[in-house]
């Protein structure tokens, strides 16, 4: 025992040396604020407190302080403040595309300092390559996964058969999506349309759902070092003219700009046979869709593909090593196997390691229901999210873009240019 | 106000229909959130008379987070930063009205500064400022930039200004001294533009989300709008009746003191000019 916490003191001096800050004595308990933004709806928070408190009661030495600090955007907004006046969290959990903005801003440490066991290591090496993509550059770790999300079809298997097709067999690729959502689209005697084939929201982030489409048609929308967008390369546009033929040339799609909030409420009325959206709505949908439906990987265009999404954990630069020592240890703690499973499976998250789906109860969770796992077969298919530097306008550029080509105002490629030019001026400083 | 504007005719249907259409324009969110927040989730976008009633939402969203501590909060700050304007503003008002003193026009000016910025973009400076006082995560720190309003400061001096010389004067000559004047005359005579002033401000304090959000962190501290955030559910659907249940169980204080007071806003309105 006693030789066990003079080796975490002589490590943490060790690490304090190294980062050539203060070094903090041993004093018990150790605070740890963590910052938590609230994505989901439900007793969300009820889980944390429940995690943190668990948490403490094996380390009695730390104190773990959960801040429920709004949605992703404001928690960015918290933190930032909190950070310039010198008062930031230990950890928290951010986007996984803050990554480049909370490094420019000087904001976060790697966490390659930490993992020194091998036992370290092999922990890493366990979450979803397609998530490390987001948490991962210039060969250091930044973040790390844990309530993250990819892009999934729901589909309603009742419409479907009305439709005379088959409701185990989801569209597998873009043209049958489209023959798909020409038979599943409704319109009454004066050709008022009563039921859309298929809906893609646009509003808020319609990057992330274009994301998929541009994925689909052979690129993703950024290189690694978040330096350099693709905007306006061919596939992106074939991407886009896809999205715009399913609501002008075929119809199948409501036109202008479709809601987020509200797709999977007209899921849920019959309104729409077929929705793209996350699969954190996995919950949402169960308890709530009254009929019949399926869950499916989105369709491959060129390839089969989505972007991941959701948050990572941070660690900040304003704390002292052993504060840094025990959010890492929380993160270790919460990240395991069993407790990753029930957060997937409490929150309808993807559960980031491949152990957590051999677990007793992700298992039994399967076996009751069985579109848990789409998302997860959907993995090696995964990309990054889009995530720049300055990612905040630079993702402006392309939502605006996308608005503009899906509300009419301008074509495919010349909305793609206008974008890429936008960022291209952005992001001239970092390269 | 001697003369009331009072048109007849075409021009009179036109004014009254354009009341309606502007009275119906606004009440149509509070309306619809109404509907939603007592009928199921099934019902939020199909109104059918015959759909059953439930307080269930109100249930839901009371439990999804600790309320009634909120609303405590949210009283004990909107009722602290008001006491403190009120004071602050009448003597500041009062001073800049009918003293003379060197450096009272710059004084002025940079007051009147203060209303040209955006609160937001002090965020960052407010908050070491907080930082630096100890005081992150207090009700006070919520308060306290808000406290020296120049608006408050703005409005009163106007006001002040118009009160007649002759009533300060014949109060001087009872024997009143300057704060007896300003207690006995000022302060009863504007009492409108107080009220007026009241609403303006509390309303605004009720409804803050951005600056309390970022000074506080726990339950202790944290106004209703803050504790509303739990609803923000951008990862999956919207649950509109639970959040428009939530909306209405934190507005209706204010709501219902509208309701009550509505003539006596409506007149202090009138009468401090503020729109």
């Amino acid at each position: 025992m006693i030789v066990q916490h003079m080796g975490r003191a002589l490590r943490g001096v060790a690490v304090a040396l190294a980062a050539a800050a203060l070094p903090a004595l041993a004093q018990a308990p150790v605070e740890v604020p963590f910052y938590y933004p609230v994505a989901v709806g439900g007793p969300i928070t009820r889980i944390i407190d429940g995690l943190a408190a668990d948490f403490e009661k094996e380390n009695p030495a730390i104190k773990l302080k959960p801040i429920y600090s709004g949605s992703y955007q404001e928690s960015i907004t918290k933190v930032l403040t909190a950070v310039k006046s010198g008062d930031a969290p230990v950890t928290s959990i951010l986007l996984s595309t803050d990554m480049f903005t909370l490094i420019d801003e000087d904001a976060i440490v790697p966490f390659d300092d930490l993992i020194r066991t091998p036992d370290d290591q092999a922990w890493l090496k366990s979450f979803y390559p397609g998530f490390m993509e987001n948490s991962q550059t210039g060969g250091k770790t930044w973040g790390i996964p844990f309530q993250r999300s990819t892009i999934v079809l729901y589909y309603n298997k009742e419409m479907f058969k009305e439709a005379g097709l088959d409701p185990n067999r989801p569209p597998a690729n873009w043209k049958e999506q489209v023959e798909y959502a020409q038979k599943l689209t409704r319109r009454d005697a004066s050709g008022k349309v009563t039921q859309w084939g298929i809906q893609i929201p646009s509003s808020g982030f319609p990057y992330w759902l274009f994301q998929a489409l541009a994925i689909q048609a052979g690129t993703n929308l950024m290189n690694a070092a978040g330096t350099q967008t693709y905007y306006d390369k061919p596939e992106v546009i074939e991407g886009l003219t896809y999205w715009l033929d399913l609501v002008k040339k075929y119809k199948v799609h409501p036109e202008g700009i479709v809601e987020w909030g509200t797709t999977p409420k007209d899921f849920f009325e019959k309104k729409v046979a077929m929705m793209w959206t996350t699969t954190g709505n996995l919950t949402n949908v169960k308890s709530n869709a009254k009929f019949d439906f399926g869950v499916a990987m989105l369709p491959a265009g060129k390839q089969r593909g989505s972007p991941t999404g959701g948050g990572n954990f941070y660690l900040f630069k304003k704390s002292t090593p052993a504060q840094r020592e025990a959010a890492f240890k929380f993160i270790k703690w919460v990240t395991v196997p069993q407790r990753a499973a029930q957060w997937g499976i409490d929150t309808g998250y993807v559960a980031v390691r491949a152990e957590a789906w051999d677990t007793p109860a992700m298992k039994q969770y399967v076996a009751g229901f069985p579109a848990a796992v789409v998302a997860r077969d959907q993995l090696p298919f995964a990309k990054a999210e889009l995530s720049t530097h300055d990612n905040q306008r630079v993702t402006k550029a392309l939502n605006d873009g996308l608005q503009a080509a899906l509300t009419g105002t301008k074509t495919p490629e010349q909305a793609m240019k206008d974008a890429q030019r936008e960022a291209e001026r952005l992001l001239r400083t970092y390269k | 106000m001697t003369h009331v504007y009072d048109s007849r005719g075409i021009p009179r249907a036109i004014e009254t229909a354009a009341a309606w259409l502007l009275g119906v324009l606004w009440v149509l969110p509070l309306a619809y959130a109404f509907w939603t927040a007592f009928h199921s989730g099934e019902y939020s976008t199909r109104f059918v008379l015959s759909a059953p009633l439930t307080l269930d939402n109100f249930v839901r969203a009371w439990a999804a987070a600790p309320f009634a501590r909120y609303f405590v909060n949210t009283v004990l700050l909107v009722t602290m930063v008001l006491a403190a304007q009120l004071v602050l503003v009448t003597l500041a008002a009062y001073a800049f009205a009918r003293f003379e003193f060197p450096g009272r026009g710059l004084l002025f000016a940079l007051v009147l500064v203060q209303l040209m910025i955006m609160p937001d973009v002090l965020i960052v400076e407010n908050y070491r400022t907080m930082a630096l006082l100890g005081l992150n995560d207090t009700i006070v720190a919520v308060g306290l930039p808000y406290m020296a309003s120049a608006f408050g400061i703005f409005l009163l001096r106007q006001t002040f200004k118009t009160v007649p010389r002759e009533l300060d004067e014949a109060a001087r000559i009872e024997g009143c001294g300057p704060l007896q004047v300003l207690w006995k005359v000022y302060v009863p005579l504007a009492r409108p533009v107080y009220l007026a002033y009241a609403l303006v401000s509390v309303s605004y304090h009720w409804n803050n989300f951005l600056w309390p959000l970022i000074i506080t962190n726990s339950v202790e501290s944290r106004p209703v709008t803050v504790g509303l955030q739990v609803f923000s559910a951008t990862d999956q659907g919207i649950d509109w009746s639970i959040i428009t249940a939530a909306t209405l169980l934190t507005t209706a204080p204010l709501l219902v003191a509208f309701l009550l007071f509505q003539r006596q806003f409506v007149q202090s309105f009138m009468r401090a000019g503020i729109r």
